[in-house]
């Protein structure tokens, strides 16, 4: 039933708020008359005494002394009557329930109410919430892209490099296939006689410490298991949780999904951290694992957590975040760093996991693993993330070792055709960073725009494929200053946006500082910050200037020449070796876990 | 001797997340946050509920407008 409310902008200058609130309750049937800002309290209360309203809807913002003269102003409608008659609401920025009851008012809606509360209020009914649930459906980045090369030289040339990592890889050996494989089996027996011979199998192929651990439950320093208390507690804190309309950071459909790093250590400190992100709009999340986990040969069995930097990733680590995270949030295990690359992909697949970060130049130029070792794990990894159905995801973080851009943007295209070859449905993952290059070569010189949409725009040109900037965006534009961090997150964001990116990675405000761990005030706070960013650029887009088009021409130009040379060699890894794809001037070295272990 | 608190300029925020149940439950541990970090009454200038606690920023004013600033008395200070 319709209402008969009186709008009063209680407010010399600003009544825009009230402006906007009369016009959505019109829109919604009710019949609404609005005063004009200039009259005295006397006059307000005349009129709302005189009239037969439902409501007196006042809006103000708070000022030095505006609560007395509020609280007055409610005083003097009592005396009129009016509160016989009508219910008195306040509306303004800082305006709390609390303080619109201390004030005298029936009713209070600040700057976080919604218009469905005021309506629902209004209305006499309860306000419609979405439940616990995130009201949302899972997507898939790659489902609009078809892989095809618009660049036909760059094209064929990925397809030789490709088909010769392929052919190099064909019918060899490395333990980490071999665990890979039996872990497969062992998801896939119920036998416990067939199960202990397959440890047994297993354990052979794991170096000491990681044997220790599973079987001795004698853990590296800094890991123990997550007791069952623990866990129940993190159940209850689940269960508990209140049902509230949860936010959106998209202003508008065609802005990236957001992800956000999850490697705490402890995998109940990240679901917590995971599940707050998820109220405020996160579409997913990337899994990193502890750097030492990547030196061993076999990764450790259990619900595990660690005191220091990144989250292990055994089967019950990511299958315990997984489950509890909503259904249409999205999970990426990093995988392409050291030993254990092919058995990652199959534990993510297992526990549901819905992508897998993969880079096999990468993996060996900037993260320390020999190239032949990536180079024949990481094409089981990827035939087995085709297996599962995960795209992979590829960052190009070799940028951050210094390594020049075009050089970067070819190691990701190869990853590219080698997905493609092996039916994986690949993603590129450019960095939009101040990377070592770009600040020595001022590449950024004039701004933080063209380089990074150069980057996009050459990518573009060259291949049809899902496109994600990380990782984080703004690497090495941030601080450990909150407020400059939130901004320069929040600017490359809306870049991001600008240029039409399927999803971003991006970095809470607190990434700069190396000393402990991510809190969660600092992740809200840039998700914050870029959800005002994306509400700021909505479908506009940024001018670049035309050295970005120079930019474009010359990565294409040199991302064409290093692929050249790639192609010229053997195979892939011996031009890892020989520095086509970033060298010892550039910062970068082949490394060396896992030398001499592929038969 | 001066203490530290009289060196603040003005306030301090105190910028946080409260696991709790709802928004006046985050209320109120926020102003207990206030009493058991012995900084007496603090105002709440900002709390947003998500359904799993609030996020809050809390400020303690040392100083307001015609207060006297004890950092600027050097005699005291020495």
């Amino acid at each position: 039933m319709a209402k008969k409310i009186l709008c009063v902008p209680f407010d010399p200058v600003h009544d825009v708020g009230i402006k906007i609130i009369k016009s959505e309750l019109d829109k919604n049937g009710h019949q609404t008359e609005l005063l004009s800002p200039d009259l005295t309290p006397e006059a307000i209360v005349k009129i709302a005494a005189n009239g037969n309203y439902d409501f007196i809807l006042v809006s103000r913002t708070l000022g030095y002394g505006v609560a007395e003269m509020l609280a007055r102003f409610v005083d003097m409608l009592d005396a009129a009557g009016v509160r016989e008659k009508s219910k008195i609401v306040i509306g303004g920025k800082p305006i709390t329930p609390e303080l619109a009851a201390e004030l005298g008012f029936d009713k209070g809606f600040g700057e976080h109410s919604s218009l469905e509360e005021l309506l629902a209020y209004i209305e006499g009914r309860e306000v419609k919430l979405t439940g616990a649930g995130l009201n949302r459906t899972k997507k898939d980045i790659t489902s609009k892209y078809d892989y095809s090369f618009n660049n036909q030289e760059i094209g064929q040339l990925l397809d030789s490099i490709a088909t010769k990592l392929i052919d190099f890889t064909k019918n060899k050996k490395s333990p980490g296939i071999e665990r890979a494989k039996i872990q497969e089996e062992l998801f896939h027996t119920e036998d416990e006689l067939k199960k202990t011979k397959l440890l047994e199998k297993y354990y052979a192929l794991c170096d000491d410490v990681i044997v220790d651990g599973n079987t001795k439950r004698n853990f590296v320093k800094g890991v123990r298991e997550v007791t069952e208390t623990e866990l129940k507690n993190l159940d209850s804190f689940l269960s508990k949780s209140q049902p509230v309309n949860p936010y959106k950071i998209q202003y508008n459909e065609k802005q990236p999904l957001l992800f956000k790093f999850l490697g705490s250590g402890c995998p109940i400190m990240d679901i917590t951290h995971a599940k707050v992100c998820e109220r405020y709009g996160i579409d997913g999340f990337l899994i990193i694992n502890p750097s030492w986990e990547a030196r061993y040969e076999g990764l450790l069995q259990g619900c595990l957590t660690h005191e220091n930097d990144g989250t292990i990733t055994s089967f019950e680590n990511i299958k315990l975040v997984k489950q509890s995270l909503d259904e249409s949030t999205l999970l990426t295990v990093r995988a392409h760093r050291g030993l254990n690359t092919p058995e990652t992909v199959l534990l993510a697949g297992e526990a549901g996991a819905d992508l897998a970060k993969i880079n096999l130049v990468y993996g060996s130029l900037g993260a320390g693993t020999d190239p032949v070792r990536l180079a024949v794990d990481g094409v089981e990894a990827i035939k087995l993330a085709a297996k599962y159905n995960m795209p992979f995801d590829i960052p190009g973080n070799d940028e951050l070792s210094g390594v020049p851009a075009w050089k970067t943007l070819a190691g990701l295209l190869i990853n590219v055709m080698i997905g493609i070859k092996l039916g994986a449905k690949p993603i590129l993952k450019p960095l939009f960073c101040y990377g070592p290059h770009i600040v020595i070569n001022g590449m950024m010189k004039q701004n933080f725009i063209d380089y990074n949409a150069a980057k996009i725009n050459a990518l573009r040109e060259i291949v049809n494929s899902p496109i994600w900037p990380g990782e984080p965006i703004a690497f090495m534009t941030q601080s450990e200053e909150r407020v400059q961090s939130a901004n320069s997150t929040s600017y490359h964001a809306s870049l991001a946006a600008s240029v039409g990116v399927d999803a971003i990675t991006v970095a809470s405000t607190d990434e700069a500082y190396s000393r402990g761990p991510i809190c969660i005030t600092s992740r809200i706070d840039s998700i914050r910050a870029i959800s005002d960013a994306f509400r700021f650029i909505g479908d506009a887009r940024f001018q670049t200037t035309t050295q970005a088009d120079y930019y474009t021409d010359d990565l294409i130009k040199k991302i064409t020449e290093t692929l050249r040379e790639v192609e010229a060699k053997d195979n892939l890894t011996a031009a890892i070796y020989d520095g086509c794809l970033g060298n010892k001037e550039d910062g970068a070295y082949p490394g060396k876990f896992g030398f001499g272990t592929v038969s | 001797m001066t203490t530290a608190l009289e060196h603040v300029m003005d306030a301090i925020d105190i910028e946080t997340y409260i696991v709790c149940n709802d928004e006046n439950e985050g209320k109120k541990l926020s102003l207990q946050l206030g009493q058991e970090m012995n900084l007496g009454e603090i105002d709440i200038m900002y709390q947003e509920f998500d359904g799993y606690g609030v996020r809050v920023r809390l400020r303690k004013y040392v100083y307001k407008p015609g207060n006297m600033y004890k950092y600027l008395n050097q005699e005291e200070k020495t």
